[in-house]
């Protein structure tokens, strides 16, 4: 039985009337999880509501926010496939837990490992000796049909391998009280990662609630799933190395991918990071080829292998199913289990329960009629408006058959009997409701559940707990949080207060060790390295628009030369604007000018298209990220997305000015948080080469090509590497043009100076790992040493003359920058040839797919 | 009879190919009508690794992957088959009507006949649907009996269709080929197989090879040198009864049987994905030879 253990905040005064538990509506009809009938609130709920009404709505909304702010910083969300740019769907997590008994819990927990027992040994049927169909218990029709019934996995395990390592259930209850099945998940069975996400953030966000509350914990389940997936490993038991199989940051739960890999200390791959040799898988890192020995897959089955599955398939490894089948690397779960999400499997598992395992089907499913046998299909057209009707095959729409019309009824009786055996009709039962917080209130909300199983020795064991959300029954997981669904954390109480085990001290700290150096995919080392040129090209592009904001604001205070702006302009690759009529024309007109790189979400060069360049390669290399450094960037993106409509010229200033801190906050905290190993390396060789490059460039404009030279300029050219003061305490005078190319151009102890840069990327490129032990230099050594050489043997006594009109001097200075610019620009080739090989994709031979 | 097949066939890459990995379905299977001596299969450049293995269908598929770099391909296979004449049927074998067929596959719990209604199921290539159903409606008669009715299936799909090699791919969708009346066996077989499983009969699809040398005085075959296709129809109680829509015929002793599936897609002869390898180009050649055999009378033997 559970204790009476005070979970009251003392801090918190009660509230002088009960209300919030008092008010709650209690359902007329159904099944709710806190109140058996009115006033009669069940038991295992006392200590929570008394910890509710103790807290009062009004600050439990405040904690509510507080865990939409620690979610949205973590950037805890679900992405649109492939755009950038649409506001990621807020993943909403309810602050009211959903309570369990622990003996609940018992009789549930046994009914998800039975049923991961099952649907593991039908698999091993279905795709050996196929006993079920042969004797009868499952209709062929159910099986073919099903396009997870995948033909070229027919043994593609080795004998008495384990296919279903890892399974996700859903689950609710119905108005009886009953726990019932609504779906199986064995290909990517989302979740787990958001129910850790969802405890860390409301224990920090409830912490008197959370701290030694009598609740199940979920980390020896992880602990589990941790250990099982090692023993899998065939060739280095003692120290296997598993990978997690990504579609990558364009998956809408690229999030949780990431998530479960730095908590589980696993390496994030994706398919082009592996390749198969000698029948064996291997990653493709900085240092040459690395073993597989696991690899916890999230891409669904038929993308897996473009040899003997899908053909069209960008995201898998060709070869792997071979690979699997000569037991020389093992997936979890195994090619081909997505077999198991066919929803008319329900129909028929109390009787394989029986003819398989012997027992009967402890966890009842959702009652399920498959219209493919003749009985069951004239029941479901005779029950249309009580039923939900769904094609067996995934991805397909449901229908609700008591919110059809003739017409639309008349539809559907026509589509299941053209092919009966793809449909099923499933019994619509209301759901169980829980208490949700809304408004300062608690108002029942239906909930469904998501169930979690691992093997564990011989066996399954099932996760104390899991996702809970919102639903209204037929939509699925995905579907519901893309859409910005509302989850709960699920509770599973326990006789005793548990000690609340640190997750993140556990999941954090040796990543870094084990991820960066030699072992580095490439691909990570290519998004660190664009990430670095991305953040330094976005510091550079809102310091010339600071600077040219700043400009035009005190010109409109003191009418001061402002023709220097066109120059700006021009460093920005903004077209002048036409003369004006009147001073006041000509603001306006440059106003507009400057805020089209803000503003503009297509805008060449401009901040949101740079944005979208670093948040790209940022979320491709997650996990390589200190969790501060992507907060920052998700602050970041919601600065410079979500701008006001009209934008002032200091309103405009004050924002840039914002954002420098923000990136400066960025890139220095990399530089504190990364190891300095290779991984790091290729982040900083990349803002160092994009910073030198726009250096030149800002040389070039003010010394050369500029249509009004002079000290304006400079000045500008010294405000925007930030070294105005540097200049001054150096040298204590008026600006001279020799002084500041000493300053910016051959120091090589000043970070904005050409000098220091090359020196910083020479020293970071003679560190990075070479492929071959060749004696020579590499290209990339090479083209640095070129640039290095090049500036130390410049003219100097040439360039000591220049000044507006030397024309001698400017043309040695523009020999200069041309000399060390294009070797430079070379680098960046050769980087990419010798360091990124993963670009090239595999191809089919022959193109398979049918039109 | 007696046959030594050599099947060879070589890809020309543009650039170089770092990575192959390759499935074979060139190694014909045994039969019941089918023997079969080991294969010489001849890989250049080498394999690193090659395995044999049956797939769900029980064909033998040789899988191997090439590690060196290579800008050509070549992958010859040469067996030594003996077909014997024993397959069962004639198109005037007694068969059941084809609705007792139809009443046979919903009702009979035979481990056979539950095992063909996967051939009854939709599949990549060859999709059920009216149009097959309308064109097949002239042979499938009320009552007449199965193997009758797909024998007029066959002849009019021989003699209505033209044999084209220049109108239709892989990928030219089957409507297209009824609605033009042209295409190669392949189409031919994938038509008939649409249009049997339209009336809800188990069809597959059979991937070998013809003997063409013409015996004296008989019409040369159609198919030199090359792949050849058919399909087969499941008739209950009795077996697997096989077609030649291309030749009017039903397969005897000059088809030699490589594997089958449920359409082209699950027995293609040699698929591949590779690294690299630019554009390529595809050379085949097939050498059906007849070899002597021990009783000299058996070549004579014509099974038409």
């Amino acid at each position: 039985m559970i204790e009476a253990v005070s979970l009251a905040d003392p801090n918190i005064p009660s509230t002088p009337s009960n209300t919030l538990i008092d008010d709650y509506p209690i359902p007329k009809s159904g099944y709710d999880e806190m109140y058996a009938a009115p006033g009669v609130l069940r038991s295992h709920w006392r200590d929570l509501a008394r910890f509710l009404e103790e807290t009062g709505g009004e600050e439990l909304e405040r904690r509510h926010a507080e865990v939409q702010r620690l979610l949205r910083a973590d950037g805890v969300t679900y992405n649109s496939y492939g755009d950038l740019r649409a506001a990621p769907r807020q993943w909403r997590v309810d602050i009211v837990p959903l309570l369990m008994t622990g003996e609940e819990w018992s009789v549930l927990a046994a009914g998800l490992e039975q049923r991961s027992r099952l649907l593991n040994a039908l698999l091993a049927d279905i795709y050996d000796q196929r006993l079920a169909l042969r004797q009868g218990w499952l209709p062929p029709e159910l099986v073919y049909a099903y396009s997870g019934f995948l033909h070229p996995c027919h043994h593609a395990l080795p004998t008495g391998s384990r296919w279903l390592i890892f399974h996700g259930v859903d689950l609710a209850r119905g108005p009886d009280g009953v726990f019932r099945v609504y779906g199986d998940r064995a290909q990517s069975p989302s979740g787990a990662g958001y129910t850790l996400e969802n405890r860390i953030i409301l224990a920090r966000a409830l912490p008197m609630l959370y701290r030694d509350a009598p609740l199940r914990r979920l980390a020896s389940f992880l602990e589990t799933e941790r250990a099982t997936l090692a023993k899998l490993a065939r060739h280095h038991p003692e120290n296997p190395h598993v990978v997690l199989l990504t579609p990558g940051p364009n998956s809408p739960v690229y999030f949780e991918h990431a998530y479960l890999a730095n908590y589980l200390s696993l390496s994030l791959v994706e398919g082009e990071d592996l390749a198969v040799r000698d029948g064996r898988v291997w990653l493709k890192t900085l240092g040459g080829l690395r073993p597989v020995d696991v690899i916890l897959r999230w891409v669904a089955d038929a993308y897996c292998d473009p040899l003997e599955l899908r053909g069209d398939s960008l995201l898998g490894v060709p070869g792997l199913l071979q690979a699997a089948r000569g037991g020389h690397v093992a997936l979890a779960n195994a090619l081909g289990s997505g077999f198991i999400e066919n929803p008319g499997l329900a129909a028929f598992l109390p009787l394989l329960c029986r003819q398989l395992l012997g027992e009967d089907l402890k966890l009842p499913s959702l009652p399920t009629w498959w219209c493919g046998h003749p009985d069951d299909r004239s029941y479901v057209l005779a029950h249309l408006e009580r039923l939900v009707v769904h094609s067996i095959l995934p991805d397909q729409p449901r229908w609700d058959g008591s919110r059809l019309d003739a017409a639309a009824r008349a539809r559907l009786v026509e589509r299941i009997q053209a092919a009966p055996h793809l449909y099923v009709g499933r019994e619509m039962l209301p759901l169980s409701t829980a208490p949700v917080l809304e408004d300062g209130q608690l108002t029942p909300q239906p909930v469904m559940l998501r169930g979690f199983t691992v093997v564990d020795g011989d066996g399954y064991r099932a996760m104390p707990g899991g996702l809970a959300r919102v639903s209204s029954g037929l939509e699925t997981l995905q579907a519901a949080v893309r859409q910005g669904g509302i989850s709960k954390d699920w509770w599973v109480l326990a006789p005793t207060p548990q000690k609340h085990v640190s997750l993140l001290r556990q999941s954090y700290g040796p990543i870094f060790v084990t991820r960066d150096g030699n072992d580095l995919p490439s691909r990570v080392a290519d998004n660190l390295y664009w990430l670095g040129r991305y953040s330094e090209r976005l510091d550079g592009t809102t310091r010339l628009l600071r600077e040219a904001f700043g400009r035009l604001l005190e010109w409109e205070q003191d009418s001061t030369d402002e023709r220097y702006l066109d120059d700006l302009l021009d460093a920005l690759d903004i077209p002048t604007p036409p003369v004006a009529e009147s001073p006041r024309a000509r603001f306006f007109a440059l106003r507009q000018a400057l805020l089209g790189p803000m503003m503009d979400a297509d805008h060449a060069g401009g901040l949101r298209i740079i944005l979208d360049g670093m948040l790209r390669t940022g979320r491709a290399v997650r996990n390589h990220l200190g969790d501060d450094s992507w907060r920052l960037l998700n602050r970041l993106q919601q600065r410079i997305q979500e701008l006001p409509a009209h934008l002032g010229a200091r309103q405009a200033r004050e924002l840039l000015e914002e954002n420098l801190m923000l990136i400066a906050g960025f890139c220095g905290l990399n530089n504190e948080t990364l190891p300095h190993h290779q991984g790091w390396l290729f982040l900083d060789i990349g803002r160092y080469l994009e910073r030198v490059l726009r250096t030149l460039d800002l040389f070039h404009l003010a010394f050369i090509t500029a249509r009004n030279r002079g000290v304006s300029l400079w000045e500008v050219v010294l405000t925007i590497t930030d070294n105005l003061t540097a200049y001054r305490r150096r040298y204590r005078s008026a600006l001279h043009p020799t002084a500041i190319i000493d300053l910016l151009l051959f120091d090589e102890d000043n970070p904005r100076a050409v000098g220091y840069q090359l020196r910083r990327l020479h020293r970071h490129i003679g560190r990075l790992h070479q492929a071959s032990s060749s004696p020579y230099r590499s290209a990339e050594e090479r083209l640095i040493l070129e640039a290095t050489a090049t500036l130390q043997l410049a003219d100097i006594e040439a360039l000591a003359n220049l000044s507006p009109n030397s024309t001698h001097a400017n043309a040695e200075l523009s020999r200069l920058l041309e000399a060390l610019r294009r070797p430079l620009l070379e680098l960046s080739d050769a980087l990419t040839h010798s360091h990124f090989s993963h670009a090239e994709v595999p191809r089919q031979l022959i193109a398979m797919q049918p039109q | 009879m007696k046959y030594l097949i050599t099947h060879r066939t070589v890809y020309h890459y543009s650039s170089d190919v770092a990575l192959c990995h390759n499935e074979a379905r060139l190694l014909p299977r045994e039969t019941s009508w089918q023997q079969c001596h080991p294969s010489r299969v001849t890989i250049r450049p080498r394999p690193a690794l090659s395995v044999e293995r049956r797939d769900f269908f029980g064909n033998r598929v040789l899988y191997f992957v090439i590690q060196d770099i290579h800008q050509q391909l070549e992958v010859t296979v040469a067996t030594g088959v003996r077909v014997l004449p024993t397959r069962q049927f004639t198109e005037s074998s007694p068969s059941p009507s084809w609705e007792q067929a139809l009443a046979a596959l919903r009702e009979d719990p035979d481990p056979e006949i539950i095992d063909a209604r996967q051939f009854m199921l939709d599949s990549p290539f060859v999709v059920a649907a009216p149009p097959f159903r309308e064109y097949a409606a002239p042979s499938f008669l009320p009552g007449r009996p199965l193997l009758e009715a797909m024998a007029d299936l066959n002849r009019r799909i021989h003699r209505e269709f033209a044999y084209d090699p220049h109108f239709t791919t892989i990928a030219t969708p089957l409507d297209q080929v009824l609605a033009e009346r042209r295409g190669v066996c392949q189409d031919f077989a994938h038509l008939a197989m649409a249009c049997l499983r339209a009336l809800g009969l188990p069809a597959r699809y059979v991937s070998g090879y013809l003997e063409t040398l013409p015996p004296p005085g008989q019409p040369r075959l159609i198919g030199a040198d090359a792949s050849h296709a058919w399909l087969a129809v499941y008739v209950p109680g009795v077996g697997w009864a096989e077609f030649d829509p291309t030749n009017d015929c039903m397969p005897g002793e000059k088809h030699i049987t490589l594997a089958w599936g449920r359409d082209y897609g699950d027995v293609a002869p040699l698929k591949g994905v590779m690294t690299g390898g630019g554009s390529h180009s595809l050379e085949v050649s097939v050498d059906v030879a007849p070899q002597p055999e021990e009783e000299e009378g058996r070549l004579k033997v014509v099974n038409l």
